[in-house]
């Protein structure tokens, strides 16, 4: 599976661009779904500029972690505090999170009755206050960064995977959010998308943004990563840097994993 | 071993079934001798229909004709159409007086200017002619329909209606000949004052105020001698009833869908339990309670008249069958587009105004006109309690001396009426779909 992103690998590590102050931080947390602990003390930080990968078998939880960041999901126990704010506290906070949060799905989740600039002005116009002028001429700085500028006028449905997943990212980027959080942006692309798609990625982790990655794309995940964490039935079993994550690793869930995925 | 095909294989006509006409038959029709029988005997069939038709529509009618008796004179095997004509204004008008139908017609005629951009492929800001035709349109009308005193409030509105009409045909003129929109002219003529968006918006609104208080100013001359409702009837009340049901239902019942999705379980229960009362009972069933029942809960000397306590006993049931086809095409939205919404921070109005509703709507037209048509034959229930619509003046027809028991011709005439507009209501439905899908392919 990973043939794709080969190329990727001899552009080298990135430098880190962490800082010291926490952007995301996460205590004790825990969720159900009914009777089913999907989530069990997790205990996660995010530096800002940092940037940490997640991986783990497929039902582990990962897609629940991130989507709690963002309180599409509610937790039951422990904190999550993003951007200062506590998650859970009141409701006109939540709208505040999710203008400062990025959030790219698998399946993009783009507007199909909207264009592709309407589709990035309508969060900057509307919530944002911006004018309209000004959400374009923004909308179109992002459009020309996921390097689509030519689809502007065109709709989601007229669009390739990898270029709606691009516009995916460039309408979160529209917001100017303070994190992106990617929950699998490949894994519904066919193998000559996945590539475009990690590319516009890396050139954002150069920019010094804060990410959460969910994803298998591993040398991808070597390329860009501060921290890989693996997750298994809900608990981070592993967290190490990518070198010694995937040269090394500890656990044998993490070890049987590598084999299965490398 | 591989095999190379050297050469292309050159494009060859489709066969004569696939391009001719004739072609075609010979497939479709005439392929087996059993099939040709079936054909032939079916033209048959259609001939010996339509020729009966013909001869007593057409051939052997009467069109003028003093009473019944004369028209037998005329031919035994044809239709008297000469009752109907003779009747034609109160089908139409019903008992209005008729040096006032004049007010009906300019209704009606205001109706189609202010509708008709919509039909025009080049005009813009369609929304924008809907929602005016729906909040405006009706408290106009119904001023020139019933005349007498108006409220303030009815003036306000009417005054409104005054300046969205002429902006609407403005806005037509301004996409046939300029391709623009009365928005856009408007946004470059504020933006030559000042770069400031937020001093363009308050000088749009003051031209908007501005209008609205000349309208008033003109409207409050304009007064209408009083019609009493009494007098409604035919074809133009069956509209009246019709449009005012059509124009609350949607809106109600996208009220009711949202309510009875809500996450408040007050809201959630009311609105549930209204839907499904009002759902569970028959159309008839309601109109009887509205105009016996309605009186005992309303406090004393509070009098509403039999048309109004139709018109919303008739809102209030359609809007309940809305709200069940709006929640249908709510269900049918992907969660995903709930959460891409979220993700942009839009609230919970933001996410079902821009996002939601526009995708659910489209998916609905078909059942939205469904239920409009549904509705205008629905109204013939109200010849039951003894108003005068269409189907009761056609019905008064054959009560009426001269034309003592003409039954058949009245029905038919009545059956095309109905069809001629339910037939174009489907029809503009199609066209709608269709336009739609081609603005965005999924
Ligand atoms: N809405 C829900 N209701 C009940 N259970 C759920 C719900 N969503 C997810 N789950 C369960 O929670 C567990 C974790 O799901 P999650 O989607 O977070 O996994 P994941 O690690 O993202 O897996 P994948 O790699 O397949 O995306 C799974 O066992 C799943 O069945
Ligand atoms: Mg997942």
């Amino acid at each position: 599976m990973t043939d794709t992103t080969a190329a990727t690998q001899p552009q080298g590590q990135l430098s880190s661009s962490a800082s010291s102050e926490i952007i995301i931080e996460i205590n004790q947390m825990n969720k159900w779904y009914g009777d089913f602990h999907v989530l069990k003390d997790i205990e996660l930080t995010l530096h800002k500029g940092e940037r940490i990968v997640i991986c783990g078998p497929s039902g582990s939880g990962k897609s629940t972690l991130i989507r709690c960041i963002n309180a599409l999901e509610e937790h039951q126990e422990g904190d999550i505090v993003v951007d200062g704010i506590k998650l859970g506290e009141n409701l006109k906070n939540l709208d505040h999170i999710r203008t400062e949060v990025g959030m790219v799905f698998q399946n993009f989740n783009l507007f199909p009755h909207l264009s592709i600039l309407e589709n990035l002005t309508l969060g900057p116009i509307w919530v944002r206050k911006m004018s309209k002028a000004d959400a374009i001429e923004n909308a179109m700085h992002y459009l020309k960064r996921v390097k689509i500028p030519e689809q502007a006028n065109k709709y989601p449905g007229q669009l390739s995977g990898g270029q709606q997943q691009r516009v995916a990212i460039a309408r979160s980027l529209c917001m100017n959010p303070k994190i992106m959080l990617f929950d699998e942006p490949t894994s519904a692309l066919d193998p000559e998308m996945i590539k475009e798609v990690l590319d516009v990625m890396i050139e954002l982790a150069e920019t010094g943004m804060s990410m959460i990655v969910v994803t298998h794309e591993m040398a991808f995940a070597k390329t860009i990563a501060d921290r890989v964490i693996f997750m298994d039935e809900g608990d981070i079993v592993e967290e190490n840097e990518p070198n010694a994550f995937f040269d090394n690793p500890q656990h044998q869930r993490t070890q049987l994993f590598l084999s299965q995925i490398l | 071993m591989a095999i190379i095909t050297q050469n292309k294989t050159p494009t060859r006509p489709a066969p004569l079934s696939e391009s001719s006409v004739l072609g075609w038959m010979r497939k479709s029709l005439f392929s087996s001798w059993f099939n040709s029988a079936l054909t032939i005997f079916t033209l048959y069939i259609v001939y010996i229909t339509l020729q009966g038709v013909y001869i007593w529509g057409f051939a052997d009618a009467s069109l003028v004709a003093d009473n019944r008796r004369a028209c037998y004179d005329n031919s035994l095997t044809g239709a008297c159409w000469a009752g109907i004509i003779d009747w034609l204004d109160n089908i139409f008008y019903g008992r209005y007086p008729r040096e006032e139908i004049w007010r009906i017609d300019l209704g009606a005629l205001l109706l189609l200017l202010w509708m008709a951009p919509m039909w025009m492929r080049k005009v813009k800001g369609k929304i924008w002619i809907g929602i005016t035709v729906v909040a405006f349109y009706p408290f106009l009308a119904g001023y020139l329909f019933a005349g007498g005193d108006k409220g303030l409030f009815m003036q306000l509105m009417i005054a409104a209606a005054l300046v969205a009409l002429p902006a609407n045909l403005i806005n037509m003129l301004l996409g046939l000949y300029k391709e623009q929109s009365l928005g856009q002219l408007l946004h470059t003529f504020c933006a030559k004052f000042s770069r400031d968006e937020k001093v363009q918006r308050n000088l749009l609104l003051a031209l908007v105020v501005l209008s609205i208080v000349i309208a008033f100013v003109l409207q409050y001359q304009w007064q209408e001698q009083g019609v009493s409702w009494t007098k409604w009837g035919g074809l133009f009340l069956t509209m009246s009833i019709a449009g005012i049901g059509i124009a609350f239902s949607l809106p109600g019942g996208i009220i009711l869908a949202l309510g009875r999705r809500s996450k408040l379980p007050i809201i959630r229960v009311l609105s549930t339990g209204f839907i499904e009362v009002f759902r569970s009972v028959p159309l008839i069933t309601v109109l009887f309670m509205a105009t016996t029942m309605f009186p005992l809960f309303m406090p004393e000397g509070f009098v509403l008249n039999k048309l109004t306590q139709v018109i919303i006993a008739v809102c209030l049931f359609n809007a309940c069958y809305m709200a069940e086809t709006v929640r249908g095409g709510l269900q049918a939205i992907p969660k995903g587009q709930y959460e891409g919404a979220h993700t942009l921070g839009l609230g919970y109005w933001g996410t079902m105004g821009f996002i939601i509703m526009p995708q659910a709507l489209k998916h609905m037209i078909p059942n939205i006109v469904g239920n409009f048509i549904g509705l205008l034959k629905d109204t013939t229930l109200v010849s039951i309690i003894g108003l005068f619509d269409l189907l009761g003046m056609l019905r008064s027809i054959s009560r009426d001396v001269p034309w003592l028991g003409l039954h058949k011709e009245p029905l038919i005439f009545g059956a095309i009426i109905f069809f001629i507009i339910c037939f174009s209501m489907s029809k503009y439905s199609r066209h709608l779909e269709s336009k739609l899908a081609t603005g965005n392919k999924n």
